[in-house]
């Protein structure tokens, strides 16, 4: 069994409606702690094939194409509610690569000095995973789409324990790196989120204003993303100003990937402008339910899934940008969210968030002392539109998806 | 998966020479039918048939992995090859690739259909309003490793996961459900019998008191406890938690005996066979109130050999220590007498999730709703939360009245460590706790 031959079997069952992908990947790992390396190889095959049969949508996925062939049949028996198929995309592109992809490079000495140096001895590195990797994916649909493309990465998760008497902390840290390795930033993060708990200090204000580090800001971003993709937006938001007017919202991951897992080309969306609405993200099935176009943010994450509307490189923006020193000192009396102590929970229905996180507290400007735990909670919409400072210093993180914020200032907000 | 197992063994043979060398091949063929459900009906149906082969050398405090797709003979010789390599032996000669005939890679879901056609009906009935996920997932792995016998296993799993909008006496009530068992018709039985009682109308909840409280878990959720706090920092390759300082150490009532099964086939987390081909063992976690075992895979084993827990999410992943059903056993205490024990606190049948910090110990249990209890009895439901502790004083704050029945936590389902998730499970006994933080959640 061929892609062609798969092509050939997906045109007999639904002529006109049907897309077939393919993923080839390789990647290459190393994983240390103190006492233990591994070193890891991975040849990665998926197939995947969506078509409408009988008006239905079906969905079958393989590590081969003769897998495949068994699984469309098994997927088209079960009855499954009708939906209107998509309008297909229809382009060819192909885009090859270098094929090779070299070890990642051997970092965990060198990121447990900058830990242990960041942390002044109290922390130290447990584990470190460094991935590189490469793949290629290639979508045809019966539409006369063929597009081929290569996505590079050299990502990974980082492992810190720190400890005083009578008390620990540990810490798991996913990063992604574009090109050079960032030890700095990567040792900052987890000497922080290590170290900063073990103060047992609570926090010492019940409101105030709030500094959020790049990593903070973006899990909160990262989370308020259903925004951006719900069909209904929520009853409470206003689209003119549904947030602070130095804010703005966008997704543009045309330096990652020429398209998306639909085959649409990738194109920068403005979602937030001035602290206004502007704009929302679609795949093929949302933008056929909307009547619009898709924006290119058929996402998928694995070749497991079928293509999922989502974020692809959501970042905050703004075009009047402060340095971080210039917000950290129009504080009067708050705190500085360095790292969180759990997932960001926010309700978009009921227009409620809480985050706990471990920072720094501060009064005129000035850092006072670490909080070992504190937690924000309030209104999503107030939150939002008290966003009164974003800084220059953007940076990205894995969420699953990419999320990019800069140091972010709010003002009035609740702490326990 | 047709493998020549002589000649991966005499593959495997030359890279574990050494005392302690561990070279592997490891195979899986997975089939998984998953079904969407919202409102009554089937939305999605999604079939997924993966072959995928890894191969492993440790020696020492270093290991080699490959893995590739397929599960065919040159899928074993490409991960082999790749291995031998990297460890500077001959790789071994390249033949061409002999692709299984797709009917030898049947094995399949025949009764996806028929499980559908009935699942929408216990749905139709009991929950008409929902947004249900439904996997069937069949697995067989095969494991050959230098210098043992090689073995195959298979198994068959349900998992159901969403919400569905209940009756409260207020109004309607978004509920999670979850349902996580082997797959089997009695299975589907026991699906429909817990969602029923899921979609009974109860009143409207009040917000969870912020503070300590006292509580009984029952309906099995104590399982959910002892995964994160007992099961967790027992895995051998755990950091250092507060219980490796402890061993054989008194930490909780004499009455309390946790043991990991992975022979209890009945449970979500059972197996015949773990993925290094090793044949579990019961591992007492605590044994009358004494810290007990570690649960080992071969890496992590002492000279007794692995108790049966390496584990791995699929073939791309190595093996970790990783639990697999923590079953606690019975006490004499019998509901009335646990809630009068209890005088005032909560009763909490069901965790929607958990976690433990390792290193100090500290975990979390997320709760969807529980019921006060007043002078010990029933009193006001209340809504989701979050309860969380300390290690060993959660463990010493455990009274010796357990419940005299163990039932089934068919919540407990997927657990994720490290990046990898492996089904897990577990039954308990109802079981008393003082003195737990308990905080309300959106």
């Amino acid at each position: 069994m061929t892609g062609d031959d798969l092509e050939a079997l997906l045109g007999q069952r639904a002529p006109g409606q049907w897309e077939l992908y393919r993923k080839s990947a390789e990647t290459r790992e190393v994983d240390a702690s103190g006492a233990f390396q591994r070193w890891a190889w991975r040849r990665e095959e998926g197939w995947a094939a969506r078509w409408w049969e009988a008006g239905a949508p079906r969905f079958a996925a393989a590590s081969g194409p003769d897998a495949l062939a068994l699984a469309v049949p098994e997927a088209a028996r079960i009855a499954v509610a009708a939906e209107r198929p998509p309008d297909w995309p229809s382009k060819t592109a192909a885009l090859a690569g270098e094929p090779t992809v070299e070890p990642p490079p051997a970092l965990f000495e060198d990121l447990s000095r900058a830990v242990a140096a960041a942390s002044r001895g109290e922390a130290a590195l447990a584990g470190l995973r460094l991935r590189r990797g490469r793949a290629e994916e290639r979508i045809v649909n019966a539409a006369g789409l063929d597009v081929t493309q290569e996505q590079r990465l050299l990502d990974g998760v980082a492992l810190c324990v720190a400890r005083r008497p009578g008390r620990a902390r540990e810490v798991r840290v996913p990063f992604r790196w574009n090109a050079e390795p960032e030890i700095e930033t990567l040792a900052r993060r987890l000497s922080d989120a290590a170290t900063l708990p073990l103060s047992d200090r609570p926090a010492p204000f019940s409101s105030g204003q709030w500094l959020l580090d790049p990593a903070v800001g973006a899990s909160l971003l990262g989370a308020l993303a259903p925004l951006w993709l719900d069909d209904k937006p929520p009853r409470w938001l206003v689209r003119e100003k549904m947030a602070g007017p130095v804010v703005g919202v966008a997704d543009d991951a045309s330096c990652d990937a020429a398209f998306d897992g639909e085959g649409v080309a990738t194109r920068r969306m403005l979602l937030v402008e001035d602290g206004a609405l502007v704009g929302r993200l679609h795949d093929l099935s949302s933008a056929k339910r909307a009547g619009g176009l898709s924006t290119g943010h058929g996402v998928r994450p694995s070749f497991r899934m079928p293509p999922l509307l989502g974020p692809r490189r959501l970042f905050f923006e703004t075009k009047s940008p402060s340095a971080p020193a210039v917000l950290l000192s129009a504080i009067t009396k708050g705190l500085f969210a360095s790292a969180l102590t759990a997932p960001p929970r926010v309700d978009l229905a009921a227009d409620r968030y809480e985050i706990e996180f471990t920072g720094v507290s501060i009064v005129a400007g000035r850092a006072q002392g670490p909080v070992a735990g504190a937690r924000a909670r309030g209104r999503v919409s107030e939150l939002l539109r008290r966003i009164a400072g974003l800084s220059t210093d953007l940076q990205f993180f894995p969420s699953p998806f990419l999320v990019g914020s800069p140091t972010v200032y709010i003002e009035r907000v609740s702490f326990e | 998966m047709n493998w020549d197992d002589d000649s991966i063994h005499r593959w495997l043979e030359p890279l574990a020479g050494r005392e302690g060398d561990l070279a592997e091949v490891f195979g899986e063929t997975l089939t998984e039918t998953c079904l969407e459900w919202r409102d009554g009906e089937l939305r999605e149906a999604r079939v997924r048939r993966e072959q995928g082969t890894s191969a492993r050398w440790r020696r020492g405090g270093s290991e080699q992995f490959a893995s590739v797709a397929g599960s065919d003979d040159a899928a074993v010789r490409e991960a082999v090859r790749a291995l031998r390599t990297s460890a500077g032996r001959d790789p071994l000669p390249i033949r061409s690739s002999r692709s299984a005939p797709a009917g030898e890679v049947e094995i399949g879901f025949p009764s996806a259909d028929r499980a559908a056609r009935r699942l929408s009906a216990i749905f139709a009935r009991h929950a008409p309003r929902h947004a249900f996920t439904l996997r069937l997932l069949e697995t067989e792995r095969r494991v050959v490793s230098a210098g043992r016998e090689s073995s195959s296993a298979t198994r068959r799993l349900l998992s159901l996961e969403g919400r569905f909008t209940a009756a409260s006496r207020a109004g309607d009530e978004e509920r999670p459900f979850a349902f996580h068992s082997p797959m089997s018709d009695a299975a589907l039985d026991e699906l429909k019998t817990a969602l029923a009682a899921a979609a009974t109308p109860r009143d409207r909840a009040v917000p969870v008191p912020q503070g300590e409280a006292d509580a009984i878990l029952a309906g099995g959720s104590a399982a959910v406890l002892f995964h994160e706090i007992l099961a967790h920092p027992l895995e051998a390759d755990a950091g250092v938690s507060p219980l490796r300082c402890l061993p054989d150490a008194r930490v909780a009532v004499s009455d309390l005996e946790v043991v990991d099964d992975a022979r209890r086939l009945d449970l979500f987390g059972g197996y015949e066979r773990d993925d290094e081909g090793t044949a579990p063992r019961p591992v007492k976690l605590v044994a009358s109130g004494l810290v007990g075992s570690r649960l080992t895979d071969r890496a992590h084993a002492p000279a007794s050999g692995s108790t049966g827990h390496g584990r791995r999410s699929g073939p791309a992943e190595p093996p970790l220590p990783r639990s697999s059903n923590v079953v606690v056993s019975a006490g004499s205490t019998d509901q009335e007498e646990m809630l009068r024990r209890l005088g005032n606190g909560i009763w909490i049948e069901e965790f929607l999730g958990g976690s433990v910090e390792i290193a100090s110990g500290t975990f979390r249990l997320r709760f969807p709703r529980a019921r006060r209890v007043r002078r010990g009895r029933f009193a006001d439901e209340l809504g989701a939360g979050v309860l969380a502790g300390e290690l060993l004083p959660a463990l010493e704050a455990i009274e010796p009245a357990l419940g005299r029945e163990v039932h089934a936590c068919r919540s407990l389902g997927w657990c994720a460590r490290a990046g990898q998730v492996v089904p897990v499970g577990g039954a308990a006994p109802d079981l008393l706790i003082r003195r737990l933080g308990v905080r309300p959640q959106l």
